[in-house]
């Protein structure tokens, strides 16, 4: 403590030695050679040198680079790791490398280190990298594309008018053109990538007795290892486990049917035509695989609705233990596709009974796989005035 | 020697010393100190720049 004592009555006196002029130029000299030294450091950690430095980087999406445009092509201009990754204006720069830290982390701990390793984050990793580019609409692309010096009539008569649509409203690029300098992750085998990056894929291991949701649309069978499928359980279902067996688990649905024909499809309550599951015709005639109940009528249809419980059999995964997540998800889905043309209507603007009609006509609009579509039309009809009293 | 001649020799030495210090403090600073609190500041802006973007969208640029 004494030499900070020493030191801070030496910076406290005025000086009587020093000149004020030798201090003042050294003050100067060196604010440069700092202010110089910092923005050298900060270009050299922007170097594709630099980038490629770690194994990992170098490994995958460097090799991958090179077989694309952008490594190569008849201009002669390429673009490098920074171009794309690393914003240009100063501000958002330096916090970029701030959040970038935390991949020296991932460098220390090896976390995508190894081909297994990294395939596996494939997916996290350039979901990341997409909802930068979609944060600022594409703005690391157009900082050298442009809309407006695009050549329509060298475009094919499709680009020209997907281009000009996109060019009308400023589009992100990466809405489109994904996996354009990368090898895009594995989404063609697996369902809702991204919904499932989101909401995991659910517990190993489950509970008798517990009440699980269901990530995806899932099939249903009639026992623990046999093939026959009995129906299909919707997504965002409430089921609860009855016991496991053989990476199935036997559940119980409850819900309503309409009583007219087979009798296949359960709804979640009466009246309401949230679907819960679909069963084969055969599974809704086998004796003892749905369970009727009391029955009423609908006065606005005249249909009769039977309450009905159901118990079948279903693969031990995708089955999650809370709900909001999906509707999370299924909200930013939502709000973000919609909003693309048009201001989003309030999910309690409509009923549960309108919302499908009103969202199946608007869904060729949009890129939506049928998971996402199953859960966003679930997720407005369960925030629809049905169940949402106070807002409408 | 006389007392004179003592006195000055003393304000001398007195005198090196406090310039060393002096050089010693005005190196500390300008070498150390400014250049750890402008990384410090500077990293605190981009940390700022970066939570507002987490939570409320991009930055104009």
């Amino acid at each position: 403590m004494k030499w900070f004592k020493n030191l801070w009555q030496t910076l406290n006196t005025p000086a009587k030695y020093l000149t004020l002029g030798s201090i003042s130029l050294t003050a100067f000299l060196m604010g440069i050679m700092f202010w110089g030294g910092f923005n050298t450091a900060i270009q050299a950690t922007n170097t594709e040198e630099f980038c490629i430095g770690c194994h990992s980087m170098e490994s995958k999406p460097y090799q991958e680079l090179q077989k694309t445009v952008h490594w190569s092509n008849h201009s002669g201009v390429r673009a490098t790791c920074p171009d794309c990754h690393v914003p240009h204006s100063w501000g958002r720069k330096i916090a970029r490398k701030m959040e970038a830290s935390s991949d020296v982390w991932g460098w220390f701990f090896k976390t995508v280190n190894t081909d297994e390793k990294f395939e596996s984050k494939r997916l996290e990793m350039a979901s990341r990298e997409w909802g930068r580019f979609d944060r600022d609409d594409s703005l690391a692309c157009k900082n050298c594309h442009n809309y407006d010096s695009m050549k329509w009539d060298d475009m094919s008569k499709l680009a020209q008018k997907q281009m000009k649509r996109a060019a009308e409203k400023d589009q992100s690029c990466v809405d489109c053109h994904k996996g354009i300098a990368h090898t895009l992750p594995d989404m063609g085998t697996a369902r809702a990538p991204e919904l499932i990056a989101e909401v995991g894929t659910g517990p190993s291991k489950f509970d008798d007795g517990e009440e699980y949701f269901t990530a995806l649309t899932k099939p249903l069978f009639f026992s623990s290892n046999g093939d026959v499928e009995a129906g299909t359980l919707n997504v965002a279902t409430k089921v609860k486990v009855l016991e496991s067996k053989d990476n199935r688990v036997r559940i119980a649905i409850d819900g309503w049917r309409k009583k007219m024909g087979a009798g296949r499809v359960i709804y979640l309550e009466f009246g309401i035509n949230m679907l819960t599951a679909q069963l084969t015709k055969d599974a809704a005639k086998t004796e003892g695989v749905i369970n009727g109940f009391e029955e009423k009528e609908d006065d606005m249809t005249g249909l009769k609705w039977q309450r009905v419980e159901t118990e079948l059999w279903t693969d031990a995964e995708y089955l999650i233990t809370e709900q909001q997540p999906l509707w999370d998800y299924a909200r930013d889905t939502f709000r973000s596709s919609c909003s693309v043309c048009h201001t989003q209507p309030d999910e309690a603007h409509f009923d549960a009974n309108t919302w499908p009609g009103m969202f199946q006509g608007m869904i060729a609009f949009v890129n939506m796989d049928q998971d996402t579509q199953a859960l966003v039309q679930k997720y407005l009809q369960q925030h629809s005035s049905t169940f949402v009293k106070e807002k409408h | 020697m006389t007392a004179k001649q003592l006195n000055k020799d003393i304000d001398k030495k007195t005198g090196e010393k406090k310039k060393l210090k002096e050089l010693k403090a005005l190196g500390f600073i300008i070498i150390v100190l400014f250049p750890v609190l402008s990384v410090f500041a500077i990293g605190g802006y981009g940390l700022i720049i970066w939570l507002i973007q987490v939570f409320g969208g991009v930055i104009p640029h």
